[in-house]
């Protein structure tokens, strides 16, 4: 099943009175499943409800199918022979994936079919998110629904220019998303649904290129029948601003009048913000991701290697893939993740007054270690040569010294993550600073 | 007034061995005929299970309902194709048929439809009053409505010592039974009167309970209220003129039902619920075994959707009958109805998936009323076996362990799952195997004794993972009971007995000995025979519960006898003829003879070098004896085992409580718990009882001279210098220990640590401590060696000796992680066998990739605080404790999983498993 060079993902989507399939994504075309057995996947599904079983998921050696249905007229099945796949890890794609329909059609036509083809024509419109979904890259929000934040200097400077523009421009939803990820937005962008940011934010990264979009969108818990528009303006390569807003203004007069107004005088600091430093970190560590469970928000990078590296290394894809995994893993087993639609597939643990407070792996190309201090949890990935007594103190440490920091400078508790405010990247990560002790 | 002597029955011979006290004696009584004989079925094989006469009673008395037997056998499986009741009536026949006959001969039975009979003698107006009839449980309820209760009690007339000739009216009730009833006023004067018949009414006077004899059967029921009414004894009417002839009737030790009028009016709610208490869990495992009714028990289970399933792939299609791919099914009960009705779903994505991805699907969710299912899948050619259990009752990841399992077990039992589920004859038995098998599943606890003290510790999770580990529970013993034991066991093997050598009977003998392994309560504590087969046997120990009805009961005689199928040999006689080594194409039989605590597990070879076995050939005598004769003989050695159960565990454990700082106070200012005086107790008593010292010394140095290997002079010596430990006389010792301060009263010397010296692995302890600092802060562990098959965790009663509010927690804590780790090594392993499959085919890129992510070693931190805290002003003080899991993959994959407090530096962990579990590399 697992071609190489192609996605092992598939994914199929039907509607789930007529079994009509709607798309199919993943594997390349040549590649796809015969008409055949996805009209037997969707038969035993069909079977199973019309007798009220539902049939969620099934496995092989190396393959998982799962399914779910939404609303009694979508139905979605992922196929996936992944390395690093679960049963959650799939779950939440689902998930995902029929949030971003929801994003692009809107509730109200997934949700009653009226004409098959044309929804079958709209739905083109989301293959482009959808896929992004099916390659995650380096980024895990998908997996998390937390905001992914990014961290940028003057980011003061940065949060009042974008309070003034979104309030000149009649909207009090504004953000400014650098490569993809949060850097700055107003406070009722944050109060939208963490998936929901996510979605908003993936969404631009999969539209075609272009300088000015409006866009209709439905917010899939906020508001999933009434559409909105959803304004961005690229100010730098990898940097765009969003706005969402109703019928008025007009994209032209934002674009002309108010975009050059605002953020021409901030072109420098903007530029600094576009290629962000690097967070230098102790050596072993190849990817981290920090989570802040109250806000909802996570920060998280895949460090390149220095060249010092020796040994079986993880190649730098798969190092965002493992992480990824042991997220799932950690998440769906000790960390209990409260507000999580997914169904308990797997047997929680912990449980009573005994709760996990930190868990970790070892294995041949990598260790991995997960440590939570709430509201804060921390999931590292640590090159095989970091020993495993070392694991510990070199994640408090890194754990401690984030949190201590960011509450130093915190001035306002919105910021406590993503941004890091008035100071370099260099002395916030510093030499001096403990992390770098255990080289 | 009447002698019993001519009706008596004369006293059979022993049926209980415990009588039989010497090697002598069960030679001897190996000239009768075996109780079990009968008990043999056409095909061979034999399930006989006794229980010593002590158990029984107490068993008896538990259960409420009627089973007027004394030695219940249970003839496997055949039990389930004759019909509920007259099972019932055939099972105990022998025994039933001389009462009544005495009954009879006395004209004392009711006529079946006698007006009495049904008025006045039970309350169940269905079905024909007849003493062979037995009350279910249900009806208990119908009973007190209608004022009228049963009680059984068990009575043993042996016991009676007759001290005068003279036996004074309602005698026998008082002695026998324990109730005292004294003839009112009136009814003396009846007598005196004689047999005058007007006044008869009279002299038949209602035996009303005027007070019970402490200590007697009726007392223990604790059912028999002072004014209940006795009005019939089996359903035989009974009044004060003729019970002194029905009781001494009564020949052996049995149970009897005793029915009461009762003037008190019990709440129908509250007998039941006594009912349910008094059911004490192990009788539910008997009752299961025995294949008795457990209508209960399976009602409990009823709401549970489960099934087992073996369906067929290839289907007749010009026979196009209903349900015609069902070759077998299990429960058939309306939860699993559903579960049926889908299997078009089961065999669809059999297909499916199979022609999408190339491999077999192994295991598929539903959801099921709300409830969430695993079902997990078994292909063999074209066949498929579909088992599905709740995901509460079994993570999915144990399921796919269990149903290996039972594929396994089934493929010993019966050679191919094929033979197992599509002959005729086995329906009945494997249901009984499913019944059990559910029953293990769902309500694991149940089934396990909740007489234990320890039983809370091992809750479900523990069952599900030590079920579930790929090895028996060894016990390490002290080298000279081990060596004993292995003596014992190779003159057996030997089979060099008198009837056993070919010159005796100048012929080739039956059978010849492979190997044999011996349980003890459960544990492994001897085991001669390959890995595979002792896996294989004790899988099977494991789905009829023998384990732990061996450790909890005392059976009074178990011996089982069947043909079985070892994996092992048939697969190599099967496939390796290249090596140039055949096995001889034989038969294998498996004989498992059990004696109170003891289960000894015989695998015998027909064919190869001794006679081919012809038929299906029943149990051989000979070899039984000689089975029950080895564990007779070793019979002294008991005494050494409970001492090592009962001795603090090696490597030292701590109470998770003790490092709570509020209890770790209150422990510095009492220094005396009660846990530990009674440990103080039990150490002066069983092994030094000279030892005069403080509690903490005494323990210490109790330990020490427990600690089994005296070998070297290896006896260990305190807490921080484990390098000394060699040259230390006992006296230095102790004066060692008496100087050490310990901060907490646990015992914080060393820990013992096993060693591989000799020819297993594991029998001897050397004096290193598992965790260094001056505090133990070992919890628990488990290591799982899979090139032994067994696997060492500490024994029940050393759990039980820790106990606290936190710690069975932890314990249980502690089990769910290791399912957890386990099923995440599991996968590692699964990756690494197909790899080394993939090296003789597939290029080698492939493989620098997927060794990356073998998971070797995987922790989780866990942090707890008392349950129960009231102080509002401080917060509840916290212990943190890590559960590490490791795994090695080579030479053969061990498990080691280990659960320990915080404050353990890392280094010392690394060093812990370096140093002692590392060993075994």
């Amino acid at each position: 099943m697992a071609e190489p060079g192609g996605s092992p993902v598939s994914l199929l989507c039907l509607a789930a009175t007529s079994g009509v399939p709607l798309f199919y994504r993943g594997a390349p075309t040549r590649h796809q499943l015969p008409f055949s057995v996805i009209g037997s996947l969707n038969g035993v599904h069909m079977f199973g409800s019309n007798l009220d079983v539902a049939l969620t998921a099934a496995r092989t050696e190396g393959t998982r199918v799962l399914w779910r249905a939404f609303h009694n007229s979508i139905t979605l099945i992922v196929m996936s022979s992944e390395e690093g796949a679960s049963d959650f890890t799939l779950s939440r794609l689902l998930d995902n994936v029929f949030s971003a329909m929801v994003l692009v059609l809107g509730l109200e036509e997934l949700a009653n079919i009226r004409n098959v083809e044309r929804l079958k024509k709209d739905l083109r419109a989301c293959y482009k998110l959808i896929d992004s979904f099916l390659m995650p890259g380096e980024r895990i929000g998908d997996l998390t629904h937390c905001v992914e934040c990014v961290l940028v200097p003057c980011s003061t400077i940065l949060q009042e220019c974008l309070t003034a523009f979104t309030r000149a421009a009649e909207s009090r939803f504004g953000c400014l998303l650098v490569g993809g990820r949060v850097a700055v937005a107003t406070e009722p962008w944050w109060q939208l649904a963490p998936q929901e940011v996510n979605l908003l934010a993936w969404l631009v990264g999969s539209l075609l290129p272009s300088t000015t979009r409006d866009y209709p969108v439905y917010l899939p818990q906020g508001s999933p029948m009434v559409p909105h528009r959803l304004l961005t303006f690229q100010l730098l390569p990898g940097l765009d601003i969003c706005l969402l807003c109703g019928p008025s203004p007009s994209l032209e007069a934002v674009k002309t009048e108010l975009v050059p107004r605002f953020w021409k005088p901030l072109l420098e600091p903007l530029r600094a913000c576009a290629c962000p430093p690097s967070v230098p970190l102790h050596p072993g560590v190849l990817a981290f991701l920090l989570i802040n469970r109250e806000q909802k928000r996570s920060l998280s990078a895949v460090l390149p290697r220095g060249v010092q590296a020796e040994g079986p290394a993880l190649p730098l894809g798969s190092c965002a893939s493992v992480l990824r995994a042991f997220y799932a893993l950690v998440v769906s087993h000790y960390f209990p993740c409260e507000g999580s639609p997914v169904p308990p597939l797997e047997l929680p643990l912990g449980g009573g007054s005994h709760s996990a407070q930190h868990c970790y792996v070892v294995s041949a190309g990598y260790k991995a270690y997960a440590a939570q201090a709430p509201p804060h949890q921390l999931f590292l990935l640590l090159a095989p040569e970091v020993p495993t007594f070392a694991l510990r103190p070199l994640a408090t440490h890194i754990l401690q010294y984030l949190v201590l920091q960011l509450g130093n400078k915190r001035q306002t508790p919105r910021d406590q993550i993503p941004t890091c405010q008035e100071s370099t990247d260099a002395d916030y990560w510093g030499p001096e600073s403990p992390l770098r002790q255990g080289e | 007034m009447f002698r019993v002597g001519r009706y008596s029955i004369p006293r059979p011979v022993t049926r209980n061995l415990e009588d039989l006290d010497s090697v002598q004696s069960i030679l001897l009584h190996s000239d009768l005929e075996p109780e079990w004989l009968d008990s043999v079925q056409k095909n061979g094989e034999l399930f006989y299970l006794e229980l010593s006469e002590d158990e029984e009673e107490a068993l008896i008395q538990d259960r409420s309902e009627a089973h007027a037997v004394n030695h219940v056998r249970f003839r496997e499986n055949e039990a389930e194709i004759i019909q509920e009741g007259s099972r019932k009536e055939r099972k105990y026949e022998p025994r039933l048929k001389k009462f009544t006959k005495i009954l009879k001969k006395k004209n004392l039975l009711p006529k079946p439809s006698g007006k009495k009979g049904n008025t006045g003698c039970n309350g169940h107006s269905s079905g024909p009053t007849s003493i062979l009839k037995h009350q279910s449980t249900q009806k208990m309820g119908v009973t007190i409505q209608q004022k009228y209760k049963d009680v059984c009690v068990y009575v043993n007339p042996k016991r009676l010592s007759y001290t005068g000739g003279g036996r004074e009216q309602l005698r026998l009730l008082e002695t026998l039974v324990g109730i005292v009833h004294q003839s009112s006023w009136s009814t003396r004067r009846a007598e005196k009167q004689g047999q005058d018949k007007s006044i008869k009414e009279i002299s038949e006077e209602k035996l009303v309970v005027h007070g019970l004899v402490p200590g007697s059967s009726a007392m223990k029921t604790g059912q028999i209220l002072i004014g209940d009414a006795l009005i019939a004894v089996n359903d035989v009417d009974v009044n004060s003129e003729n019970i002194e002839r029905v009781l001494s009737c009564i020949p052996d030790p049995m149970q009897v039902k005793l029915t009461f009028e009762t003037s008190v009016f019990e709440p129908e709610g509250t007998s039941q619920q006594k009912y349910k208490q008094a059911q004490s869990s192990m009788n539910n495992l008997v009752k299961l075994l025995w294949g008795e009714d457990n209508t209960d028990l399976q009602l409990a289970i009823q709401g549970v959707p489960h099934i087992v399933m073996y369906l067929t792939l290839k289907l007749d299609s010009e026979t196009s009958k209903d349900e015609q791919e069902i070759l077998y099914q299990y429960p058939i009960s309306e939860a699993s109805q559903k579960l049926k009705s889908v299997r078009g779903i089961f065999l669809t994505l059999c297909d499916l998936l199979e022609n999408v991805t190339g491999a077999h699907i192994i295991s598929s969710s539903l959801f099921l009323s709300g409830k969430l299912v695993q079902v997990v899948y078994w292909k063999e050619s074209d066949k498929l076996l579909v088992v599905g259990l709740p995901a509460e009752s079994v993570p999915l990841s144990q399921l796919r362990n269990m149903i290996v399992d039972v594929v396994r077990t089934l493929k010993f039992m019966y050679h191919s799952l094929d033979s197992a589920f599509c002959q005729v004859e086995n329906v009945s038995r494997l249901d009984h195997f499913f019944n059990l098998f559910f029953q293990r599943a769902i309500q694991p606890v149940r089934l396990n004794s909740n007489t234990s003290p320890s039983a809370h510790h091992y809750d479900t999770y523990s069952a599900l993972l030590l079920d579930s580990l790929p090895g028996v529970r060894w016990l390490t013993l002290p080298q000279e009971v081990k060596m004993e034991i292995d003596t014992a066991l190779s003159d057996l093997e030997a089979a060099d007995f008198a009837e056993l050598s070919e010159d005796y009977f100048n012929m080739r003998r039956l059978y010849m000995i492979l190997g044999s392994c011996l349980f003890y309560k459960g544990y492994l504590i001897a085991n001669h025979l390959p890995k595979d087969d002792l896996i294989d046997i004790a899988l099977y120990g494991r789905h009829y519960c023998l384990l732990p009805l061996a450790a909890e009961q005392r059976i009074g005689q178990l011996v089982i006898w069947r043909e079985i199928f070892p994996h092992h040999h048939i697969q190599q006689c099967e496939a390796s003829s290249a090596t140039g080594y055949r096995e001889p194409e034989a038969r294998y039989f498996l004989l498992i003879v059990g004696l109170r605590h003891f289960m000894l597990c015989v695998l015998l070879e027909a064919g190869g070098c001794t006679s081919k076995a012809i038929g299906n050939p029943g149990p051989d005598c000979i070899y039984v004896d000689q089975v029950k004769a080895t564990i007779l003989q070793l019979e002294g050695i008991d005494s050494n085992i409970e001492e090592r159960l009962d001795s603090p565990s090696v490597p030292l454990l701590s109470c998770a409580d003790w490092f709570l700082p509020a209890s770790r106070d209150r422990l510095d200012s009492f220094s005396n718990p009660p846990i530990l005086s009674k440990l103080q107790n039990t150490s002066k008593t069983a092994i030094s009882p000279t030892s005069t010292r403080t509690l903490f010394g005494d323990y210490s140095l109790r330990t020490r001279k427990q600690s089994p290997s005296r070998i070297g002079g290896a006896s260990d010596s305190g807490c921080e210098e484990p390098e000394e430990s060699g040259g230390l006389n006992p006296h230095a010792t102790q004066d060692q220990v008496t100087k050490k301060k310990h901060t907490l009263p646990n015992p914080f010397n060393l820990g013992n640590l096993k060693k591989n010296l000799s020819e297993k692995n594991t029998e001897l302890y050397n004096a290193v401590k598992l965790t260094s600092g001056p505090e133990n802060t070992l919890f628990h562990y488990l290591s799982l060696e899979t090139m032994q098959g067994i696997f060492i965790t500490p024994t029940h009663k050393e759990v039980a000796h820790l106990s606290g509010s936190i710690h069975p927690q932890l314990i249980k804590n502690f089990h769910r992680c290791c399912l957890s780790i386990r099923s995440i090594f599991q996968q590692t392993i699964m990756k690494e066998k197909k790899k080394r499959e993939g090296i003789g085919t597939s290029s080698l890129p492939s493989k620098a990739n997927s060794d990356l992510d073998l998971v070797r070693e995987h922790g989780i931190l866990f942090e707890c605080s008392p349950d129960n805290w009231t102080d509002q002003k401080k917060p509840p003080p916290t212990m943190t404790y890590w559960v590490v899991g490791r795994l090695f993959l080579h030479p053969k994959p061990q498990e080691f999983y280990v659960c320990f407090h915080d404050s353990v530096t890392e280094v010392a962990v690394e060093l812990a498993f370096k140093l002692s579990f590392g060993l075994a590399i």
